[in-house]
């Protein structure tokens, strides 16, 4: 080797992210899911509520499924719910579209759908439960201070 | 039956419960999905049924195996048991009630008279009505009486099994106890058959689920069957269609066909005229369906299916494969609307599955 600029330089760039497939590379039935998702982002961009696609009812092949999952790449935020089996909810490189997976407790996929929300639904807390919660947490605080427990609160969600 | 506390909500009982809203919502989700709902459907059915008071649900055992009530409560073990008693709560059922004789009568005399014209009935199991209907009595009274008496102040009626919606194999030839399915006995109330010998539990819960969210029955083919799971037979879904089109038929339970996982229509799978979901929801919690464990399938879900013929003779030598009724007997004796729509199903169903079967006579010849 006998100078410098002989030597192969590849430039990686400084965090590895999977490349997006482009749009125009991709079959028809998943540009018609993207832009499904296109039209509930516009939806939710004007105020209305979110949106979501059952993806076990497209009529996608192994192939498809995985063009539309790496059209949509990776996001930053991953959430793992554990209520009666495993959930995962993942957010896409596409901002505001969520891949999610319900698991039973036997380990099977029971649910697959595209959410379009800021948060979905079923990782925000309810008020009624916060609402619960509080109620809960002023009992035990009563408890461990020695005054008496009052009302009927405590005892119902015991 | 273990006490549910009246004054909350079932959000707030399921909670008492160990179901928390998160896997609420996740199983309304599945149900949903399962059940080609709207995707959003899902969680909007958990957020209303969690604010709602729970719904009354009676369930009454006629003339029945239990085998129905077992597919049921194994569902979606353990949890759906809970949601089973907290969400569609049983206010009355005899198999599971801790209480019995007098306290249990009381119970279900109460539940429908608080509930009157709210209440789910569940029903599994024929009717009988021969000897006074004396052939299945409880506390002292017939089943007849007691579901003309349970019936009048039901909002509707769902018969679940191929015994209640069709009458099953006590409505089978020479049935001898005169039993009758459900819609022999009640004309003035909606009525959903979920049939299957016995059906799929996803199906029952989650056309359950259905009606006590929304209080609307909904749609339903000529049997009455809710169209969501019984729109397509079980052959336009098996994963062996494409052999059945390519004539491919597997002879005897051994041979090489068999071993190639050929269609088993010529060992009398029953899959091309029997409306069901097994190819697609599947049994104990997905694994697998009948075909896919080698054996056709029996069109447990169909009305009269115990009467067609051998279970392994080929469609087209049964009475499957004929036009008609499979007991012309019974069916003029009985008469009714669903059973004459049977019929004329049939005609066109048998004519499909003959048109099929020439072919595949065709193809090999």
């Amino acid at each position: 080797m006998s100078r410098l600029a002989d030597i192969p330089i590849r430039i990686e760039p400084s965090v590895a992210v999977e490349p997006l497939i482009p749009v125009g590379g991709l079959g028809g039935g998943v540009v018609a899911i993207l832009s499904e998702l296109v039209t509930l982002l516009d939806r939710l961009v004007g105020g209305e509520s979110p949106g979501a696609i059952d993806v076990r009812s497209l009529p996608m092949s192994p192939l498809d499924r995985t063009e539309l999952q790496r059209a949509l790449g990776a996001g930053e935020v991953q959430a793992t719910l554990d209520a009666q089996g495993r959930s995962t909810i993942r957010e896409t490189r596409v901002s505001g579209v969520w891949w999610i997976e319900h698991f039973d407790q036997q380990g099977e996929l029971i649910a697959e759908m595209i959410e379009v929300a800021r948060v979905p639904a079923i990782l925000s807390s309810a008020p009624d439960e916060i609402a619960a919660s509080a109620r809960d947490l002023r009992a035990r605080i009563a408890v461990a201070c020695g005054t008496p427990m009052g009302g009927g609160n405590h005892a119902a969600h015991q | 039956m273990p006490l549910i506390n009246e004054g909350l909500t079932v959000g707030e009982n399921l909670r008492l419960h160990g179901v928390s809203r998160r896997a609420f919502i996740k199983f309304c989700t599945a149900t949903a999905s399962a059940m080609a709902l709207p995707p959003w459907m899902g969680t909007a059915m958990a957020e209303q049924l969690r604010h709602a008071p729970r719904p009354s649900v009676v369930y009454l055992s006629f003339q029945e195996c239990t085998g129905c009530f077992e597919s049921l409560t194994r569902s979606f073990a353990p949890t759906v048991e809970s949601l089973i008693f907290n969400v569609i709560s049983l206010d009355y059922d005899d198999t599971l009630m801790a209480a019995a004789g007098e306290a249990a009568e009381a119970a279900l005399a109460e539940a429908m008279k608080d509930n009157f014209g709210k209440y789910v009935l569940v029903i599994d199991g024929s009717v009988p009505t021969g000897a006074g209907g004396a052939y299945c009595t409880s506390g002292g009274r017939s089943a007849v009486d007691t579901l003309r008496e349970a019936a009048k102040g039901a909002a509707a009626i769902v018969c679940v099994g191929t015994c209640s919606s069709f009458g099953g194999i006590p409505f089978a030839d020479p049935n001898p106890t005169d039993a009758w399915p459900v819609t022999a006995i009640v004309a003035d109330k909606p009525i959903i058959n979920v049939s299957g010998c016995p059906p799929i539990p996803e199906v029952i819960t989650g056309t359950l689920l259905q009606f006590v969210t929304t209080g609307q029955v909904p749609d339903l083919d000529e049997h009455r069957r809710p169209k969501v799971f019984f729109g397509n037979t079980i052959h336009d879904r098996c994963y062996r269609r494409p052999f059945y089109d390519e004539g491919k038929f597997a002879k005897s339970f051994d041979d090489e066909g068999a071993r190639n996982g050929w269609c088993l229509y010529e060992l009398g799978c029953k899959g091309p005229t029997t409306h069901n979901a097994c190819a697609t929801i599947k049994w104990n919690g997905g694994t697998s369906f009948p075909i896919e464990s080698g054996h056709g399938c029996l069109g447990c879900s169909e009305p009269g299916f115990w009467d067609k013929g051998s279970f392994y003779a080929a469609q087209s030598s049964t009475e499957w494969g004929k036009a008609g009724s499979p007991s012309p007997r019974r069916a003029l004796e009985l008469g009714g609307a669903a059973v004459a729509a049977g019929a004329v199903l049939g005609i066109a169903s048998a004519g499909v599955s003959r048109s099929r079967q020439h072919q595949s006579e065709r193809d090999e010849s």
